[in-house]
């Protein structure tokens, strides 16, 4: 589904944020993508999303390779893969239901399709009493929870999430973890950038290890639980 | 979940139901800043309110313009002798003409006492200078006057015949200039109001940088994201059209009084005319397009610098 294939990318200014980077994502499948911050987490994320284009190397999706894509396929693709942002980026002005709806509005359903739907992810996300509200008026982690919504409503085969549980507490943290993980059954290919260690030790998920823009690990699901394990405190 | 399911409905009602959104959110984003959106459609009605009120003075001058044409008398002076008994037979005989509508003849003591008031001069000053017979002939109004004063110039007894077209030729003139300032007037304001628009729109678009950014973020195509601001644009063109053809009505509403008060001093009576409702088409369709297009000229710079 993804595949990193000899990937840097330098901005300009000479920040190399990721260099020779690969990987390959099979369809369905779930990971975590870890390391220190400043690792390159986000750049690898925001490559697949094509809010960047590589320097070198090519990004496969679907086995298209998307730093050659015209401008004018970029909002295609785009909706292919929802992605949930470390600082939400939400329309602050708006209520809860707009923002979730965003996808749809996009994709031009009906309104009714749309409330039903946004009311249904809204569920999933424990938001369901606060369709009227504005986003000012949330939490933080309530934003981070509408951002999620929004990511998934319109069902993208891929879902991206950078730092998901940034701004919630561990017991809302792992209830979302396992609202990924129900998703990623349910057949959406998943990749989560995230510090929380020991939950990913937990869910004994493939973990990808980024350091100073090279991956330095590829761990499989039960062998991370496991050599995490032992290496504990 | 299952993967991108039904849309409910066809890629046509897909389309006109983004369309719908987008035209929506227009409408919200103008409620929104009700104040801003006000000030926007007061400036353009005031740059619009100034060709729409020329043009309409314009076509009442033209109208006025036609009056004068059909008022317009010819002056027959007769022969110093002829006295009051010729001066009534050669006036009953033009009279019977079929070219001519009226024959009104002006003795020389009225003649005088004009000629007196008319310079200022008191009666004695002017002196005891011989004033002729003078027949006022008002022509028929389809009649060729330069025509006529020939035929008048033969008749009997008649010594010279005046007829002052000259002002007719210079009002002619004048409303040349008029509606040729009328044109140039219309294309500097339609000017204006493409880079108020779009100037707007820049604002907005700054404005609303993020939530473009997100648009994008999530998948939406530059035609979607232009759409709002296109409404936007069309909305501030109508609604400047629409105010700058009320105010014209309004100006006209309080202009009737003195210009009837006026007219009465020539006896006569004025019908201001109010611009046509095509004009108003005009404006809008007009306006409208300018709207789109200023919107468009802003979107279009701006969404190239947000997209990577």
């Amino acid at each position: 589904m993804i595949r990193f294939e000899h990937v840097a990318k330098r901005y300009p200014g000479g920040v190399q944020a990721l260099s020779d980077v690969n990987f390959e994502l099979r369809r369905g499948e779930m990971a975590f993508l870890t390391g220190h911050s400043g690792a390159g987490k986000s750049t690898l994320l925001r490559l697949i999303a094509v809010l960047e284009r590589p320097s070198r190397g090519q990004v496969l999706f679907d086995g298209k390779n998307v730093g050659r894509v015209s401008s004018r396929q970029i909002p295609r693709l785009r909706r292919k893969v929802g992605v949930i942002f470390q600082d939400h980026k939400l329309l602050t002005d708006r209520k809860v239901l707009d923002n979730v709806a965003l996808p749809l509005l996009i994709a031009g359903y009906s309104w009714s399709e749309i409330r039903r739907r946004v009311r249904a992810a809204l569920d999933l996300v424990g938001l369901l009493d606060k369709e009227n509200t504005l986003i000012p008026a949330l939490s933080g982690g309530q934003q981070q929870r509408v951002g999620i919504a929004r990511a998934m409503i319109a069902k993208p085969p891929v879902l991206l999430a950078d730092e998901p549980t940034g701004n919630l507490d561990p017991e809302l943290s792992e209830e979302l973890m396992r609202l990924f993980c129900t998703l990623n059954e349910l057949g959406t290919t998943v990749l989560i950038a995230t510090h929380d260690l020991d939950l990913v030790e937990r869910l004994g998920r493939r973990t990808l290890v980024l350091k100073a823009g090279c991956m330095i690990d590829d761990r499989s699901g039960a062998g991370a639980g496991r050599r995490d394990g032992e290496a504990g405190p | 979940m299952s993967r991108m399911s039904e849309r409910g409905g066809g890629d046509l009602r897909a389309w006109a139901r983004r369309h719908g959104y987008s035209l929506l959110s227009s409408v919200g984003t103008l409620v929104r800043n009700p104040l801003t959106s006000a000030l926007t459609i007061i400036v353009l009605a005031i740059a619009l309110t100034l060709p729409l009120g020329l043009n309409t003075a314009l076509v009442n001058l033209e109208a006025v313009h036609d009056n004068l044409d059909r008022l317009d008398s010819i002056s027959v002076f007769l022969e110093l002798d002829a006295g009051e008994d010729g001066a009534r037979r050669v006036a009953s005989q033009l009279s019977s003409w079929r070219n001519i509508l009226a024959v009104d003849p002006v003795s020389p003591e009225t003649g005088m006492r004009e000629l007196a008031g008319a310079t200022g001069l008191d009666r004695f000053e002017v002196g005891d200078v011989p004033l002729p017979w003078v027949l006022e002939v008002t022509p028929n109004s389809t009649v060729d006057i330069a025509e006529l004063a020939e035929r008048l110039r033969r008749a009997e007894r008649v010594d010279m015949v005046v007829v002052d077209l000259d002002w007719v030729r210079r009002l002619d003139a004048i409303l040349g200039v008029f509606s040729r300032l009328v044109i140039l007037l219309a294309a500097l304001f339609a000017a204006s109001v493409l880079f108020v628009i779009s100037n707007n729109i820049r604002t907005e678009i700054q404005r609303r940088r993020e939530e473009i950014e997100i648009l994008a973020l999530v998948g939406a195509t530059p035609g979607y994201i232009r759409r709002p601001f296109l409404y936007s644009g069309l909305w501030m063109g109508l609604g400047g059209a629409l105010l700058a053809w009320l105010a014209v009505h309004a100006g006209l509403w309080m202009l009737k009084g003195p210009v009837e008060a006026l007219a009465a001093t020539y006896g006569a009576s004025a019908e201001l005319t109010a611009p046509s409702v095509q004009m108003l088409g005009l404006m809008l369709t007009g306006s409208g397009v300018l709207g789109i297009l200023g919107a468009w000229v802003a979107v279009s710079r701006q969404l190239a610098r947000i997209n990577p």
